[in-house]
């Protein structure tokens, strides 16, 4: 790495960032004036709010009735000290309490009184139960009014402190003259020094503030530092120059780290000259003094969380198209960052567990310890070894954004945004079918389970059915190339009559593989056996379980999922995806597991064939087989399978699909469709 | 000495777009730039001109086959062909918030030109293309002509032997045009190499010693215009471009 060229590049950033007065007014002064401020502003209206309160006149009724009496004698001894429980601190509740209650008449419209603030509190008094004698009180107030919710709450304390003195003096009066606290005396000694106590408060919170100056300050010039020159067109002229992407990483990252560190200095430097002038309030409790020692070992410690910190906006800036849209992915990566640097808050969270593997978690841990004077050393090493390798990852995932050729070439494909039709529905085909997932999913768990499955099955096949012809429509696709119905090559009809039973008994593999990790209940077998019920008549065994999800899940999954991936996946990309979403539309999850090798399968099928129609029969076969072999037992899965079992199986599918490949000469392609996506294998 | 500077053989480039699929850019493209010609790569938009061009440059990698520069592998030693290779094209920008001077400093350094002779020779660069009165000014204020100047400056600036303009004169007046192809030509009366591509005829008439033909990512032709003529009977540049583009629509 070339320091020279290092170094032209971060000073050209801090540079361009130095030189755009906005940037620097928005994101670096104005913060710094503004949260001291906003700080000092709540202080100053909470502050105000309280005087407000606590030398005010608050209007009280009473209600009418034979226990008021009894009761006024309660409420004049405690409005006598309404107002005693102010502010702990209050330098001016030593001259006596100036929260005044006025009487007033009791309205006719109670709730209205209150409304209008005519009245602040109401009491209506019961009368008392036999063992006590003291009545009870009612208090009608709105706590969203600011001096009815005081009202009450003085008004209550005021009362409750009465009770604890009348309880007292009549202790004393039947002899019983020791005072609560002297009953039990208990004295507390304190063997943590001031400095631990206050390192504990400030370890909990420390990861958190610097991660979130880091981001704040960091995001500055990481927004610019790739999506900003992409967007410029500045990134091509970088790339062009003799700066390997190693040199121009690094220099990103140093210039992020840069300006983090400096806006992280600046704001620390700020609120504790704020605190100092006496503007803002420091926590209770909180020193902000770190011994010389620690405060070394935390800048050692934090310099992995800076490089992943840095990195993971780098990454964001890599990956984003336009200054505006890294702007929009950098809020997931702070509130990820946030949720995982608050974790030291949590109480009884030790870095001697599981946590030292969650990089900034580890390290926010770490630095709580440390600042209550506890070193535990290897488990700071690991701690910082865990970051520092997730650091490496990231910076080495960024590196590789610069690799992409996506960078130079992303704005090629926003032509199909404004072309809309068929080809903007690659990229529409996933979030249509995760909404359907979705919907199937309420579905299935709202109404499924309580109505006959052959109905269940016609809803079900006519949400695919209705979903396809909707894509369809709404995007204009071409019906023939889209559902892939072309005459597939003779072979491939043999293909199906072999692979069919060969797919059942690997996904009955699967399914008993699955459930070592994820044990099948008895009751949810119970529930598949009633579902297939053995009442039903084979007849409609066949057309409900078989024909009809082979004909409409196959045009759904490998004719409208498949076309729409096809240009946006690699082959095997395209099988794995393709195939698995096909098994997490079976929603059940002992069921994904089997469902989703079948899937993988028929797309295979489909690629192999050039056709839908053999994957709509492997897919009718495999159905009906999984059905037949609980009910015939000549066509009975074995209990037991052995390994050749499934080497027999696999080499059968492997001739089925060979079978399958397309012929170019022979297969037949349907007028007028265009040129085909790649096909694995040809 | 070898006097090839810049080798291309069996050059190919595919990917996936979403809205297309796998397109083949370009497919085993084959040329070689002489030391001190202007070699022109002429074909219309969307020919594999640009994608030819950034795999030379390093910027993509390609798919099939080899280019060299120098003798350099853009593959294997990405960062020995960019110090030898000044790209320019109207997709480069430059830094607006950065002065002419500071922006010909910046390129020489991270193309490794040497610290002790940087400043003289971006005071020569600032010199040779008049700039002096506006080097201190900020590219963002400068004009379209300026702009291009001190892009061509950035460009040359680390001295390299083999130059790259990609559809340069896209966007530009005719003046300015004129001036670009009078600085390109003086580039290679001084000995650099120039790979220059275009979809003007005139532009390719005027500049290039030696011409290739690219149509949907093949090259059709390459040789000089005399050697173009002579092949095909035609005389002007126009219509020995329609005659390769067609013939190789009539033959599939």
């Amino acid at each position: 790495m070339n320091r020279r060229t290092v170094t032209a590049l971060v000073i050209n950033d801090l540079r361009q960032l130095a030189r755009n007065p906005r940037v620097l007014v928005f994101a670096v002064a104005l913060p710094l004036v503004m949260w001291p401020l906003m700080w000092f502003l709540t202080s100053l209206t909470t502050e105000r709010r309280q005087e407000r309160l606590e030398s005010r006149t608050y209007l009280y009724a009473v209600a009418e009735n034979p226990a008021a009496t009894d009761g006024q004698a309660w409420l004049d001894r405690a409005l006598a000290r309404a107002g005693d429980d102010r502010s702990p601190g209050d330098p001016d509740t030593a001259d006596g309490p100036t929260v005044r209650f006025e009487r007033v008449e009791t309205p006719a419209d109670v709730p209205a009184a209150l409304d209008a603030e005519q009245l602040h509190v109401h009491v209506a008094w019961e009368s008392g139960t036999a063992e006590s004698g003291a009545p009870l009180a009612v208090f009608t107030y709105r706590a969203d009014l600011d001096a009815s919710g005081a009202a009450e709450g003085f008004l209550r304390r005021a009362l409750q402190r009465t009770r604890v003195e009348v309880r007292q003096q009549r202790l004393e009066a039947t002899g019983f003259d020791t005072k609560p606290e002297d009953l039990l005396p208990v004295e507390r000694i304190e063997t943590a020094s001031e400095e631990q106590t206050s390192g504990l408060l400030l370890g909990r919170v420390l990861t958190a503030i610097i991660v979130m100056m880091m981001l704040a300050g960091g995001s500055i010039v990481a927004t610019d530092a790739l999506a900003g020159e992409k967007e410029r067109g500045t990134l091509e002229t970088l790339l062009t120059t003799a700066a390997s992407r190693v040199e121009i990483v690094t220099a990103k990252n140093l210039s992020i780290l840069a300006v983090a560190f400096a806006t992280s200095v600046l704001n620390i430097a700020n609120i504790v000259v704020w605190m100092q002038l006496d503007l803002i309030a420091a926590p209770a409790g909180l020193k902000l003094v770190i011994p010389v020692g620690a405060g070394v070992l935390l800048l050692l410690l934090y310099a992995p969380a800076a490089v992943l910190l840095s990195s993971s906006l780098l990454l964001v800036s890599g990956r984003s198209k336009t200054y505006k849209e890294a702007q929009l992915l950098f809020a997931p990566v702070m509130l990820v960052a946030m949720a995982v640097a608050a974790i030291p808050v949590l109480p009884g969270v030790e870095l001697r567990s599981a946590i030292v593997l969650l990089p900034i978690a580890n390290l926010g841990v770490a630095a709580r310890e440390i600042l209550t004077g506890h070193y535990d050393w290897p488990l700071l090493a690991a701690a910082w070894a865990v970051t520092a390798g997730a650091a490496a990852l990231l910076a080495r995932a960024s590196l590789r954004t610069l690799s992409a050729e996506k960078l130079i070439t992303a704005s090629d494909t926003d032509a199909a945004d404004l072309a809309g039709g068929p080809a903007l529905f690659p990229r529409r085909v996933a979030r249509w079918f995760a909404v359907l997932w979705a919907l199937l999913l309420v579905w299935q768990l709202n109404v499924g389970g309580g109505i006959d499955s052959r109905l269940l099955i016609v809803i079900n096949m006519s949400i695919f059915g209705a979903a396809a012809w909707l894509m369809i429509a709404r995007y204009r696709l071409p019906v023939r190339e889209t559902l892939s119905l072309r005459n597939p090559p003779p072979a491939a009809w043999l293909g199906v009559l072999i692979g069919a039973p060969a797919g059942l008994v690997i996904a009955d593999g699967v399914v008993r593989l699955a459930s070592l990790a994820m044990p099948i209940p008895e009751e949810w077998i119970e529930a598949m056996a009633e579902a297939f019920g053995a009442d039903i008549p084979v007849w409609q065994m066949l057309v409900f379980f078989a024909i009809l999800p082979g004909i409409f899940e196959e045009i759904a999954f490998r004719g409208v999922l498949l076309h729409g991936l096809k240009s946006r996946l690699r082959p095997v990309q395209l099988v794995l995806v393709a195939g698995i979403a096909f098994g997490f539309f079976h929603v059940d999850l002992f069921r994904i597991p089997g469902t989703s090798l079948l899937g993988v399968l028929l797309v295979i099928a489909v690629l192999r064939s050039g056709s839908i129609y053999p994957a709509m029969a492997w897919h009718a076969l495999h159905n009906a087989l999984a059905l037949g072999s609980a009910r015939i037992e000549q066509i009975r899965l074995p209990d037991q399978p052995t390994w050749w079992h499934y080497v027999l199986a696999v080499l059968a599918i492997l001739v089925a699909f060979r079978l399958m490949r397309q012929n170019h000469q022979g297969a037949s392609r349907p007028a007028g469709s265009g040129p085909e996506g790649p096909v694995p294998g040809g | 000495m070898s006097t090839n500077q810049v080798e291309v053989h069996g050059l190919s480039k595919s990917f996936f777009d979403q809205a297309r699929g796998e397109v083949n850019a370009v497919r085993e493209v084959d040329f070689e730039c002489r030391s001190g010609e202007i070699f022109g790569l002429l074909g219309a938009n969307g020919a594999g001109k640009t994608t030819t061009l950034r795999m030379i440059s390093t910027v993509l990698q390609p798919s099939s086959g080899t280019a060299r520069v120098l003798g350099h592998d853009v593959v294997r030693e990405p960062v020995e062909v960019r110090r030898n290779l000044g790209f320019y094209s109207a997709s480069t920008a430059l830094y607006p918030r950065l002065t002419a001077r500071e922006t010909l400093t910046l390129f020489a350094r991270v193309n490794k030109y040497p610290a002790e002779r940087t400043r003289d020779r971006v005071e020569e660069m600032i010199e040779r293309f008049g700039l002096g009165e506006y080097a201190g000014a900020r590219i963002e204020k400068l004009s379209t002509g300026m702009k291009q100047k001190v892009s061509i400056a950035r460009t040359v600036v680390h001295d390299p032997p083999v130059l790259i303009f990609d559809e340069p004169t896209v966007g530009l007046d005719v003046l300015n045009a004129l001036d670009l192809q009078k600085g390109i030509q003086e580039l290679r009366d001084e000995g650099k190499t120039i790979l220059f591509s275009t979809h003007i005829m005139s532009e390719a008439e005027r500049l290039c010693d030696r011409i290739a033909i690219i149509d949907k990512g093949r090259i059709r032709a390459c040789d000089g215009l005399e050697g173009l003529r002579a092949a095909t009977s035609q005389h002007y540049l126009e219509d020995i471009f329609v005659h390769y583009v067609t013939a190789d629509d009539t033959t599939g």
